[in-house]
């Protein structure tokens, strides 16, 4: 057993595992996807995230790559999310949702390919 | 002359061929723009046409279409003008039609665009590429061996059907062949000798001379190529010396003669050989036991003191059965005669270990394995078999072993391309003591065996430790790691495990040869180690060799942190280091 894999693996896997329970529900209700669990997906991706740098290898360089385009979707979601509660006058509004849970389900494609390329490398391994 | 190669020679057989018939055509065409260009029109206008017009009249006729009187209407005088300069266009572009298709067909014209095409087709390879000059049987058993190995090949024969012959093979390498003669040097700069990444010529013709004369050239043009030619030891080897360069000679009676007296010593000898070449019926668990005793060979022909020699040096015991032996040579070791029941008792068949049935006939060899058998059923029986297409007899012979003259040959150089070192591995077999050579070669099987598995395919490659390659090993050993050979060939999978794979033959950076290496033996730059092993193992070797990771877990045993957060957390708390795998 290795301690960095098991680290790696739990915040791959958390982020993936966030990422779908806020992006399930009806698409345009504001209900469905509460803020506090936003915050973990995008608190969560970015240690992932973190956690990646370093790593010289090819696959290392890929699962870093995925990483860093679901960060950036995420933080853009978090950017509109923000903009309309805070500075838009009308609040958030069903399309301004629409408009953040489609980002994060990019967000949530980029988690699955980080994960089947984790579970894909250690398969590879076999030990 | 360097204007006679073949990507030169086309444009000017095209110019030649054509020169007369575009002559033509241009007069006819200028004769009529001319009528045209003086030839009043009709009332309406009666200017004559312009030379834009006439040659777009001319231009639209000439494929009998016709669009009718463009662009304006005719006179009768134009009329008359264009009846007369129809047909000769129709004539000129006949003749030059011809001219074309006679081109094509001519037998010169089609050799210098086979030609060019193989030109083409040599300067496009990229990757190591060796020269074979003759493709007869060893030359297509060696380039059949190469594409196994994935060397490329390019074919030089005289015989434009064997030539023919290559485009139908199922080569996994590119294989450009030319028909052409290998002793003009020309054609031997057009098949790539003067490039670097011409590895090697082999010269396999029927013809000596040919392959002395391709020998020397390729030595003249480019010292760097290894170069092998089929030639009689005695005759040349002194006049190829003087050269001084990389110059191997495979005489192939010479050859098939050390091969065999080498099995009748030991027969795993002769087993190795075709395990290690991948004959598909090699196994290593067979012919463990060495026969003991005396041994008869028949038929002491062509050969006969390429045998001789051999059997001195190596002590064995031999009678001779041959009918061609003078009457006052012959004795109790030399029995003159056809290898009959008679003949192979009065040498001594119920007491010798083996026989050797090697005639150059092959209806003869089969006699004799089937007399040898009936006189001595536990005999240890080599037959020689002479054609290839044979080997449905030869296999119900039930011989024990069976050797193909070409087939040895042709392997032999084969090895001296894709795994040179390997000279160096049976060198070593020849030369050591007698007993201490059975012993090493039992050694070396057992090991094989057990690790590589004895009826496998098994592949040969060289691997080499540079300045710089391969990048994963470089680095570290920048790093001043210490690593061994028994490190790079663990298994990444299980570290504890080896990979299915034997270093057979070790040179070191200083020139410095040893064979089986011990696996204790640390990697340095300008080694290279002549491995065998299963085939997908150079794969998974290379992988290893150029990841930081894989190596160093192979070293040590830790899974070493890879991310920059990781790294700092072990070094900040060293308890949580990972243990070494044992």
């Amino acid at each position: 057993m290795n301690l960095e894999k098991v680290v790696f693996g739990f915040f791959l896997i958390l982020a993936l595992t966030l990422n779908v329970g806020f992006v399930i529900g009806d698409i345009d209700n504001p209900a469905h996807h509460p803020v506090a669990e936003f915050f973990f997906v995008v608190v969560v991706n970015i240690i992932a995230t973190i956690l990646k740098l370093g790593d010289r290898s090819q696959i290392g360089a890929l699962l870093l790559a995925t990483s860093l385009v679901a960060v950036l979707q995420l933080v853009v979601a978090a950017v509109i999310w923000t903009h309309a509660v805070h500075v838009s006058e009308h609040g958030m509004t069903p399309d301004t949702m629409v408009d953040i849970v489609s980002l994060a389900s990019g967000a949530l494609v980029a988690n699955i390919v980080s994960v089947t390329v984790l579970v894909a490398e250690t398969l590879m391994m076999r030990r | 002359m360097a204007g006679t190669t073949g990507s030169q020679r086309v444009p000017f057989l095209v110019l030649r061929f054509m020169r007369r018939p575009i002559l033509l055509l241009t007069m006819v065409y200028a004769t009529s723009m001319i009528g045209w260009a003086v030839i009043p029109g009709p009332e309406q206008r009666p200017d004559p046409m312009g030379f834009f017009h006439s040659f777009y009249f001319l231009t639209y006729t000439a494929t009998t279409t016709g669009f009718g009187e463009l662009p304006h209407g005719f006179s009768e005088a134009q009329r008359m003008w264009a009846i007369v300069s129809l047909y000769a266009g129709v004539v000129a572009w006949l003749y030059a039609l011809g001219a074309i298709i006679r081109l094509i067909q001519n037998r010169h014209f089609q050799a210098a665009l086979a030609e060019r095409r193989f030109a083409r087709d040599v300067r496009r390879l990229a990757e190591p590429f060796v020269i074979v000059c003759g493709f007869g049987n060893r030359g297509s058993l060696l380039v059949r061996g190469l594409s196994d190995a994935g060397l490329a090949a390019v074919i030089i024969d005289r015989d434009p059907d064997r030539i023919n012959a290559v485009h139908l093979r199922d080569y996994r390498i590119p294989t450009p062949a030319l028909v052409s003669d290998a002793r003009v040097p020309d054609r031997l700069a057009e098949a790539g000798l003067l490039r670097s990444n011409c590895r090697a010529v082999v010269a396999l013709t029927d013809n000596e001379e040919v392959n002395a004369k391709v020998a020397v050239t390729a030595c003249l043009l480019n010292p760097e190529a290894r170069v092998v030619a089929q030639l009689t030891r005695d005759v040349h080897e002194e006049t190829l010396a003087t050269l001084g360069a990389d110059i191997h000679l495979i005489d192939p009676f010479h050859t098939f003669a050390r091969h065999l007296a080498a099995t009748i010593r030991n027969p795993a000898v002769h087993m190795l050989y075709e395990w290690l070449v991948g004959a598909p019926n090699a196994n290593l668990a067979m012919y463990a036991d060495v026969p003991r005793g005396n041994w008869i060979v028949c038929g002491f022909g062509r050969m006969g003191h390429a045998m001789q020699d051999a059997f001195e040096r190596l002590g064995i015991p031999v009678v001779v059965v041959d009918p061609n032996i003078a009457p006052d040579q012959a004795g109790p070791k030399v029995i003159a005669g056809h290898a009959s029941q008679r003949t192979l008792k009065a040498a001594g068949i119920d007491r010798a270990a083996g026989i050797v049935a090697g005639t150059n006939s092959d209806a003869d060899n089969l006699s004799i394995v089937l007399n040898a058998r009936a006189l001595n059923p536990g005999i240890f029986v080599i037959v020689r078999q002479n054609r290839h297409r044979n080997r449905a007899l030869f296999d119900a012979a039930a011989a024990d072993l069976i050797m193909q003259p070409t087939l040895v040959s042709a392997r032999r150089v084969l090895f001296l391309l894709i795994a040179p070192l390997l000279k160096t591995f049976f060198e070593q077999v020849r030369e050591s003591q007698v007993q201490a050579r059975d012993a090493f070669l039992m050694d070396v099987i057992t090991q094989l065996h057990d690790v590589v598995g004895g009826d496998v395919r098994p592949r040969l490659w060289t691997m080499r430790i540079g300045d710089e390659t391969p990048a994963a090993l470089a680095r570290l050993r920048a790093e001043g790691c210490r690593i061994t050979l028994a490190d790079v060939l663990r298994d990444p999978a299980a570290r504890d495990r080896r990979l299915p794979c034997v270093p057979l033959v070790l040179r070191a950076g200083d020139g410095w040869r040893e064979v089986m290496p011990p696996l204790s033996h640390v990697l340095s730059a300008g080694d290279q180690v002549l491995l065998c092993g299963q085939e997908h193992v150079p794969h998974v070797l290379q992988a290893t060799l150029e990841n930081d990771y894989t190596l160093r877990y192979l070293m040590t045993g830790i899974d070493a942190p890879r991310g920059w957060v990781m790294q700092w957390l072990l070094r900040r708390f060293p308890r949580l280091q990972p243990a070494a795998a044992p």
